[in-house]
């Protein structure tokens, strides 16, 4: 290794040109900063697999092993399952951008960026926008192979918005509780376990896979308030059209999936704001 | 402290004070650092080290007291002092799946380059650094000290008024620790002011113009390295016999040219070596013809439990209470 030379240093330096205005300042960070995130995820194996292949693997799985055994009165298996299959990634959305900050946190690296005469409102913004980003990914390839293997939602312009709006406001909201949940629980691993065991159970509850009416009484109960199966019922409702029976939940779905979204970002904004403002990783 | 004479101080604090509940991380801290010097904080595990170093970055908030760098607040106007200075921090955190070039093009373009400015000064950087053969590499396949290069570059995308390194060459084999070394000498050579800290005194007295003993959150001792060294003692070498008769035949023998002390237990006679390389010829010399078997003959410095020893009389300690990765919700409830 050779000994370094730095006399030229003073020379090499640019002006810096003058800062602009706070909010463009903002713009341009988070871009960057969001930049950064996409620019890795062809890098991590793990992060790819879970916007692609996880995704592709579920889809094949329960539609043509689930789906051999459940007969759903009235539709296709695939009308039923696909709708159900974009509200669970929503909710997985939790899970991946609960463990993007927790190894961010980790390894220092928002301690650098937070040594920056960067707005750290952008530092959590690109974190979450980019977190939307990457769901985005995984639910048009989940939506992708469901066209192609025979699901058939209602295809009027206002279906199509209505399914995006639905589709963007549950990964913005589940995407802040797991920044939220990144930063409480500190380290991928504890946030990848956790993260499952709350998510999958609510997940296979929801409807998802299987009508609820169709449930044991006792459990069908929790079924029919667990939060994910409003969700489901209602990307369900908007896309094919159906109405579910049940609870009031069940029955007003787009209500109440819009107002647990509200409420969950009316929660984990905050929350996630001062535990950013406050939390330090590493020492 | 007023080793230098220099009308613009670059940090100064004054009872700077950090308590995290009942643990107090740093009690009233006070210093001056003028431009241009480098000012080790010196200390085991737990010391205060990092806390100091994260309320000047802005990181974390004073309980009490203040923090200015270039007479700016750290609290008030920490947007400003974040524009003046860089900090490396203890785990070389850069984002491992990006490549050496692409991590200081977004220190670059974080700082405010645009993207050709931003071009421009990367690559400037990665050829003084040497960085060339890893330049596209992603980070996290880089070895250890390519790794501390591409964090120190990081830091330096501007010419910042301070520069602090938290401890630069932690975990480091001893090759890529003399890089890092050279890498610092050229940056006090080209008049950055620079805040070091490290648990290795042989560090703080190659580098620092003053040096900062911390325990437990307070001042043990402060001063350049010749004044601390003067209160520590200096480097000895050391001669240990094969058995203890070997032992005191050598300390008979080494007396009539050399002061003399030795341990019994260790069979080992310790000589002052104020000349360094000088003083170990000449018991070499001595040594010479000797039928006595010898099994090591060393020159040896004051480490930092020697400094603890000499300045506190106690060993140095590392405190239970690590700051750091492990206490994030200490530090919540209070800053």
């Amino acid at each position: 290794m050779s000994i370094l030379t730095l006399e030229r240093a003073p020379a090499d330096y640019e002006v810096l040109p003058a800062r602009p205005s706070s909010f463009s300042r903002f713009l341009r960070e988070t871009w960057l900063l969001i930049a950064r995130g996409l620019r890795t995820i062809p890098r991590v194996p793990t992060r790819l697999s879970d916007v692609t292949i996880q995704p592709i693997m579920f889809t094949l799985l329960f539609l043509y092993i689930f789906g051999s055994a459940i007969h759903i009165k009235g539709m296709t298996y695939q009308n039923f399952l696909l709708p159900g299959l974009i509200g669970q990634s929503l909710a997985f959305g939790v899970i991946g951008a609960g463990v993007a900050t927790a190894t961010d946190f980790a390894s220092g690296v928002v301690d650098r960026f937070r040594s920056l005469p960067v707005t750290r409102l952008s530092v959590i913004c690109a974190q979450v926008v980019g977190q939307v980003i990457e769901q985005i990914l995984g639910i048009a390839i989940v939506a992708g192979i469901g066209l192609a293997l025979g699901w058939r939602p209602e295809h009027s312009v206002t279906t199509v918005l209505a399914l995006i709006g639905l589709i963007l406001l549950g990964l913005f909201a589940f995407t802040w509780f797991g920044v939220w949940l990144g930063m409480v629980l500190k380290t991928s691993d504890a946030m990848q376990g956790i993260g499952f065991a709350i998510m999958l159970p609510l997940s296979f509850l929801a409807g998802t896979f299987v009508p609820i009416a169709g449930l044991k009484p006792w459990i069908r109960v929790l079924a029919e308030w667990d939060p994910l199966s409003s969700i489901v019922a209602s990307v369900r409702h908007v896309a094919q059209g159906t109405n579910a029976t049940g609870s009031w939940q069940l029955t007003h779905p787009v209500v109440s999936m819009v107002g647990w979204c509200v409420l969950i970002i009316a929660v984990c904004v905050p929350l996630a704001l001062r535990r950013f403002r406050t939390t330090t990783a590493a020492g | 402290m007023s080793t230098r004479s220099s009308n613009e101080l670059v940090v100064v604090t004054h009872g700077l004070t950090k308590e995290f509940g009942d643990f107090t991380a740093v009690k009233e801290f006070d210093l001056e650092v003028p431009s241009g010097t480098v000012v080790s904080l010196l200390g085991p595990n737990g010391a205060g080290k990092t806390t100091i170093v994260r309320m000047l970055a802005t990181l974390i908030k004073p309980t009490s007291g203040t923090a200015e760098v270039c007479g700016h607040d750290v609290v008030k106007e920490s947007d400003t002092v974040r524009s003046l200075l860089s900090l490396t921090g203890q785990f070389a955190a850069l984002e491992d799946n990006l490549t050496a070039r692409e991590n200081l093009l977004l220190m670059a373009r974080l700082r405010g380059y645009n993207r050709s400015a931003a071009v421009r000064v990367t690559d400037s950087l990665i050829e003084r650094f040497d960085m060339s053969e890893f330049r596209d590499k992603l980070v996290k396949s880089v070895s250890g000290g390519q790794r501390r290069r591409v964090d120190l570059a990081a830091s330096l995308v501007v010419q910042p008024k301070v520069l602090i390194l938290d401890e630069p060459t932690t975990g480091l084999d001893p090759r890529s620790r003399q890089v890092v070394w050279n890498t610092i000498r050229e940056l006090v050579g080209i008049g950055v002011t620079l805040f070091l800290t490290t648990q290795y005194l042989e560090e703080a007295d190659a580098l620092a113009d003053y040096i900062v003993l911390l325990d437990h959150g307070r001042v043990t001792a402060a001063g350049t390295s010749n004044e601390l060294k003067a209160r520590i003692g200096d480097q000895r070498v050391d001669v240990i016999a094969a058995d203890v008769a070997g032992m005191e035949e050598l300390a008979r023998l080494l007396s009539t040219n050399f002061e003399i002390s030795t341990s019994s237990e260790q069979r080992m006679i310790s000589i002052p070596a104020p000349h360094d390389v000088e003083d170990l010829a000449k018991v070499s010399a001595a040594l010479r013809g000797v039928s006595v078997e010898i099994d090591e003959v060393a020159l040896r410095r004051p480490t930092l439990d020697d400094a603890f020893l000499a300045l506190t009389g106690q060993p140095a300690t590392e405190t239970k209470h690590d700051e750091g990765r492990r206490t994030p919700e200490l530090e919540e409830s209070h800053s």
